[in-house]
Order: structure tokens, then C-alpha cells, then sequence
């Protein structure tokens, strides 16, 4: 006996979401939330997280780093537009697509099934913006930073300052280097496999894609995220996004385990709805 | 570092299977008598019926001994450890208890302790999907595993897991094996996600 889990379904009903409601303006319904004291629109709550950045003293592990471990969820969620576009770099809110990648966009949703939905592994910065709750922890040497949702996808952050791999070695998770640049863990993502999607919405890059992350504390319990994403093969220039990471406060919070492919039955009905799966970017000739 | 994935007991080679001594104690799986037909039924279907070739999470404490690197990162009242295989991921909680109930899982549910320098785990709540080799021995939903990890030098873990399942065994039995800390200075966890490989849905 499998259940089927409640994730799986959401993934489903996100995928179809996004092909209904693809054209259709978000309307943002929220009642004004504070967050760290800062404004919880994406955009908003950036330029004032990195005033605040500034003054905050973030509590330190025993061997002497800034202290961001825990459980984190990301409400302010993942739209790359709209009113609550995590885009915050450029100003507008849009990913900057060359023309031939915002074609594709608008094709992904309409031929083709989020890869999420089949389970295949995300990466950052959507491991860090996707629906429940990811965990980071600190080692000597290296972070762990573990995905509840979508079949616990990880990364090992290394650390230790050890060079990328070589480029042909590519990765669905990628691989991640971090480094401290004063309370903000920078983190370098390169050698990615370019096969996966931003989100349900049909956004994608490139096996070109360079990520880089900044990580700071804001409060005791808020984390400043901003993710910019340099992909010269797909977009026109660097472009960043932004959003807290709120510390779960639930008491002795554990995830269970979450069979993803295991419990993924029903690919083939989805299939059958003439949506293909994803065969990766179509570069211009 | 050994070959019990494809056959926990004592087996000569054969065609992509390298031979091995068994790293079951004794050699003997206690088997109920019916339970060993169906051993034995799994053994002739191996190459299409064991789970591992559908790339499902393999269970506890096969994944211990694949062919794929795995990382514990050890903290104060969490162990994870995280494996190459599939981006398994299992942790350890040295504080709670297990779920009430039953609950079906893959990987099951791990609680530690320490018993000197030792660390014990207690794993239930497994599903019966998974098998313990591509030989086809395997377990029901009432397995229990107790897992016994001691350090056995700077670069190796004494490896030992008593199996308990009274729906498929007589008596409980047990595994032991080393395991060996890789020493390779470039060496990172990389990825073998398998139904990626696979080219997805079919």
C-alpha cells in the first residue's frame, strides 16, 4: 500500500494550475504581513532586509560562523512576475529573456510537463522557494541544506575552498561552493544539467546557468535570500531574485519521509493529455 | 566496498556479479518455510523483479552497502546521511521517539542512541517494497532493524544490523561488514539519479 502524498497532488494541481492560469493577472489577496519588520513583498522586503542586514548580529556556531541553521519555510513563494514577483533585479520584475527564451517560456507551459511533476531533482534557488520546508546545517567544511518537499533533494555546500568540478560533469542539483563574505553565506552553483525549470510556470535556464546566493540573517529567525542568476546562453543580462526564509516555529518540527517517484503512478494519464515531457531549451540556430 | 548488494550470502561470480563471502553471520537466513519459496521465486525473476531496478528507494540496510558513496553529517541531535543513490536521504534522530502506529516508509524511521562509542539505531516502519540483495531475500512491513555502527579504526566503522521480522523468519539474524571511510582528496558526493537516467516516464 503506497499514499499517494499530499505533495504529489499539489505538484499536480500546481502544474495545471499554471496552464489555466498562465494569462490570467495575480491578484494579490494577502493582508499586510511584517516580516523581520520589513514589508513581505519580495521587492520591498529586499531593499529593506539589506538596510537591516546591516545593524543585525547574527548568533554565532561554536567554531565561530554565523549561525543559519534550522528549518525555514518560504511564504512569500516563487512567482517570477506580477505583483508579488520574487524578481528584484531588473526592476519591473521579469526575467529578461532574449526574445527566442520568452518564446519558449510561453511554449513550456503549453506542450510540456513541469519536470517537477515527474519528480525529477530540483535544484536552487528552487529547492529554496518550493511549497514546505527546507533545512540547513553546518559542518566543518561544508552545509547541508535538505529539500522536504519533492523527494528531499540536497545540496553539500562545500566549504573548504576545493575548485567546481570540471565543467562535463553535469548535475540536476548542481554543485555548490560557499564561501562567508562578513554574516552573508555566499553560494557559488555551477555544472548544472539544464534539464529542469525555475517553477510550475514554465521558466527555465540553461546547463550555462551560474548561481550565485547571499544568505544573511536579518533576525533571530528571518534569513535575507537573494539568488542572481547569470545565464548568458538564455537571458540578456544578470538578473536576481529575493525573499525571506522564516525559521518553522513548530515545536520539535521533523519531516517524514517523502517517496516522490516512488509514489508517482499516474505520469502516463498525464501524458495522455498530449503534454510531452521536457526535452531541455531549444537554442537558436 | 563489498558485493552483498547483489548477494548478502557467500556466492561465487557470475557475469557482472562479482563473488563475494556472505556478510550474513553464519550464512543461514532463518527463514519460514513458505517464505523460502518465495525467496526462491524472487531469485529466478531477479532481473526484472528486484525493486533496485526500478529505481525505488532501497531500503534499510541495503542502501548501507550499494555501490554508491554515502556522507554522514553528524550533529548534536540529528545524523543525516546523505547518499548518491537517488538523493536518499536518512536521518537519524538521537532525540524522540518513533511514530505511533504503522506507518509504511521506504527508508523507515531511524531514532539513535549512544551506547559508549557506539551508535544504535532502531528502524521501523518499512514498507515490505524493498529487498536486502538482487538475490531476492527479503522482508514484510513487520521489519525491524537495529543497526549498530563502532568506530573500528580513524578510517572504518564496524557495520552490524539485526533483522526481526516474524511474518518472513524464524528468529531474528544478523549482517556485519566494515565500511571504509573514502580517502580520495577530490572525492564529493556526485549523482545517480536513476530514473532521471532511465529517460523518465516510459
Amino acid at each position: 500500500m503506497r499514499p499517494r502524498s499530499f505533495d504529489r497532488a499539489l505538484r499536480v494541481a500546481l502544474t495545471l494550475g499554471a496552464i489555466v492560469c498562465v494569462s490570467a493577472p495575480m491578484v494579490a489577496q494577502r493582508k499586510p504581513r511584517l516580516v523581520a519588520g520589513c514589508p513581505s513583498t519580495p521587492a520591498a522586503f529586499h531593499t529593506c532586509a539589506l538596510e537591516k542586514a546591516k545593524t543585525f548580529t547574527p548568533p554565532r556556531t561554536a567554531d565561530g560562523q554565523p549561525n543559519l541553521q534550522g528549518i525555514y519555510e518560504a511564504p512569500m513563494g516563487g512567482a517570477l512576475g506580477g505583483n508579488n514577483s520574487t524578481v528584484v533585479d531588473p526592476p519591473g520584475g521579469v526575467i529578461p529573456y532574449q526574445p527566442w527564451a520568452r518564446e519558449q517560456k510561453t511554449e513550456n507551459v503549453e506542450k510540456y510537463i513541469d519536470p517537477y511533476t515527474h519528480c525529477l531533482p530540483i535544484t536552487a534557488p528552487r529547492i529554496m522557494l518550493s511549497p514546505r520546508t527546507r533545512q540547513i546545517q553546518q559542518y566543518p567544511g561544508y552545509i547541508t541544506i535538505i529539500n522536504e518537499s519533492g523527494g528531499h533533494p540536497f545540496r553539500v555546500v562545500y566549504m573548504d575552498g576545493r575548485p567546481h568540478l570540471p565543467p562535463d560533469i553535469k548535475l540536476w542539483r548542481g554543485d555548490s561552493r560557499g564561501r562567508w563574505d562578513g554574516n552573508t553565506l555566499v553560494i557559488e552553483t555551477a555544472n548544472l544539467s539544464g534539464m529542469h525549470w525555475y517553477g510550475a510556470g514554465g521558466d527555465f535556464f540553461s546547463d550555462a546557468m551560474k548561481l550565485t546566493e547571499r544568505l544573511t540573517m536579518i533576525d533571530a529567525n528571518t534569513i535575507h535570500y537573494a539568488a542572481t542568476i547569470d545565464d548568458p546562453k538564455v537571458a540578456t543580462r544578470p538578473w536576481t531574485m529575493a525573499l525571506a526564509l522564516e525559521r518553522n516555529m513548530d515545536k520539535g518540527y521533523e519531516w517524514m519521509e517523502e517517496g516522490c517517484f516512488e509514489s508517482d503512478r499516474d505520469t502516463e494519464d498525464l501524458l495522455l493529455t498530449g503534454f510531452k515531457m521536457y526535452p531541455g531549451p531549444r537554442f537558436p540556430k | 566496498m563489498n558485493s552483498a548488494s547483489w548477494n548478502i550470502q557467500d556466492h561465487a561470480a557470475e557475469k557482472g556479479v562479482p563473488a563475494g563471502r556472505g556478510i550474513v553471520e553464519g550464512n543461514e537466513i532463518p527463514y519460514r518455510p513458505e517464505a523460502l519459496i518465495k525467496k526462491q521465486e524472487n531469485y529466478k525473476n531477479r532481473a526484472t523483479a528486484d525493486p533496485e531496478t526500478k529505481c525505488w528507494m532501497p531500503g534499510v540496510p541495503r542502501i548501507m552497502y550499494m555501490p554508491y558513496p554515502f556522507q554522514i553529517a553528524q550533529g548534536p541531535k540529528q545524523i543525516s546521511i546523505l547518499f548518491e543513490y537517488t538523493h536518499v536521504v536518512r536521518n537519524i534522530f538521537t532525540e524522540g521517539e518513533h511514530y505511533p502506529g504503522h506507518i509504511d516508509m521506504w527508508m523507515g524511521d531511524s531514532r539513535g542512541r549512544w551506547e559508549g562509542d557506539t551508535l544504535v539505531v532502531d528502524v521501523t516502519h518499512f514498507n515490505d517494497q524493498t529487498w536486502f540483495d538482487r538475490a531476492g531475500n527479503f522482508h514484510s512491513d513487520a521489519l525491524h532493524v537495529v543497526e549498530r555502527y563502532t568506530p573500528a579504526g580513524p578510517d572504518h566503522i564496524r557495520y552490524e544490523a539485526t533483522i526481526e521480522d516474524a511474518k518472513v523468519f524464524t528468529k531474528p539474524w544478523k549482517m556485519s561488514m566494515l565500511l571504509y571511510r573514502h580517502k580520495e582528496e577530490n572525492l564529493q558526493l556526485l549523482e545517480y539519479e536513476c530514473f532521471a537516467l532511465e529517460g523518465g516516464p516510459k
